[in-house]
């Protein structure tokens, strides 16, 4: 295991950065409207048959929704299964589509600068059961 | 209680729903700035069109849109939303309250047709729950806030109807048709009902692929 995912979470950085973009991400997460409409936008939804798992909407609410949901109170376990959201099921490709105008690749984006910053990110020695490709 | 429902509130929730909306507005121009341009304009053709090619083109735009992907939950959703505002407005008992408070009134559709377009926008309602409940995608990402949500879009116009039928007690279902148009108005800014305002905001002043104008803006 590495030395960095024994670190305790810095909840206060977290919620610092949470803070710092709390007018528009809170926004967003709050008129999302749950319509599933930007399902067929995102091709890794496609290509995995529909699994819900590989919708916009559903990355961004499990990843980033959740940040702000709990107030940044989480674990290192929790950070690491928004690894597999932010970053294994979705490759910010941009192409997501929402009826409202909802910008979701900046929702993602931004989840990922977080995992960043407590050092919660795919490495190339990873030794893992699931494949990031 | 009730003459306070039927009263005071009325207004109460008109200056938030106003007051909320302004705020709204006024946070997303602060969130929001001005860009030189977000995307390049588009070419200009100067090519005219006739009828028919103009007809073909825009078929083939709904293409790229949700018409394509989703046709039936994009019907539902259009028909919805078009009414769900304009049978309110539009209601002769809405404009008869309105014309012997305020002495204004506005143009009213028959008492019929809004009957109808009632109905319309129940059936809309009981699509979308359909949809919360039995479809895949749309349960991975609801929650209990969701049902609640819909339920408070639904009841002005479920109490609106057993009231025009004079259903149940008609004093009560009145109250509880008040109410429920009061706590629509209040919420409409301060939770997901607030697509709302935003839904026109960023497709018209947000830059983006999908904008229906050259948004100026980015956030």
């Amino acid at each position: 295991m590495f030395r960095q995912e024994m670190k305790p979470v810095d909840t206060k950085q977290i919620r610092k950065m949470l803070n710092r973009k709390k007018g528009k991400m809170k926004r967003y997460l709050s008129y999302c409207a749950h319509c599933s409409l930007c399902a067929e936008s995102c091709f890794l939804y496609m290509e995995h048959h529909k699994d819900p798992q590989y919708m916009p909407s559903y990355k961004a609410i499990n990843s980033l929704g959740k940040l702000y949901r709990k107030r940044a109170r989480v674990d290192r376990k929790l950070l690491t299964e928004m690894k597999g959201i932010v970053w294994r099921n979705c490759v910010l490709c941009g192409r997501c589509y929402c009826p409202i105008g909802i910008h979701i690749p900046s929702m993602i984006a931004f989840a990922r600068s977080i995992l960043r910053s407590q050092d919660v990110y795919p490495r190339l020695d990873e030794v893992s059961t699931e494949s990031w490709l | 209680m009730v003459d306070f429902i039927r009263g005071q509130l009325i207004s109460i929730a008109f200056v938030i729903f106003i007051l909320g909306l302004i705020f709204q507005l006024f946070q997303f121009f602060k969130l929001t700035k001005k860009k030189d341009w977000v995307y390049p304009p588009s070419p200009i053709t100067s090519e005219k069109k006739t009828a028919g090619q103009w007809v073909a083109f825009c078929l083939a735009s709904l293409n790229g849109t949700l018409w394509k992907t989703d046709p039936l939950m994009t019907l539902m959703t259009s028909v919805f939303h078009v009414f769900l505002i304009a049978v309110p407005i539009f209601l002769l008992g809405h404009n008869i309250v309105l014309d012997q408070s305020w002495g204004l009134s506005l143009w009213s559709l028959p008492e019929s047709i809004t009957d109808i377009l009632t109905v319309v926008v129940l059936v809309c309602a009981a699509f979308f729950l359909a949809r919360r409940l039995f479809l895949a995608r749309v349960r991975a990402i609801t929650t209990i806030y969701d049902y609640v949500i819909l339920l408070i879009a639904v009841a002005p116009f479920l109490t609106g109807y057993f009231a025009y039928h004079q259903w149940f007690n008609y004093d009560t279902v009145m109250t509880l048709h008040i109410l429920a148009g009061e706590v629509m108005l209040i919420t409409i800014p301060f939770t997901k009902l607030g697509h709302m305002l935003f839904f026109f905001l960023s497709r018209f002043l947000i830059g983006s692929e999908y904008s229906f104008a050259k948004g100026a803006r980015a956030w």
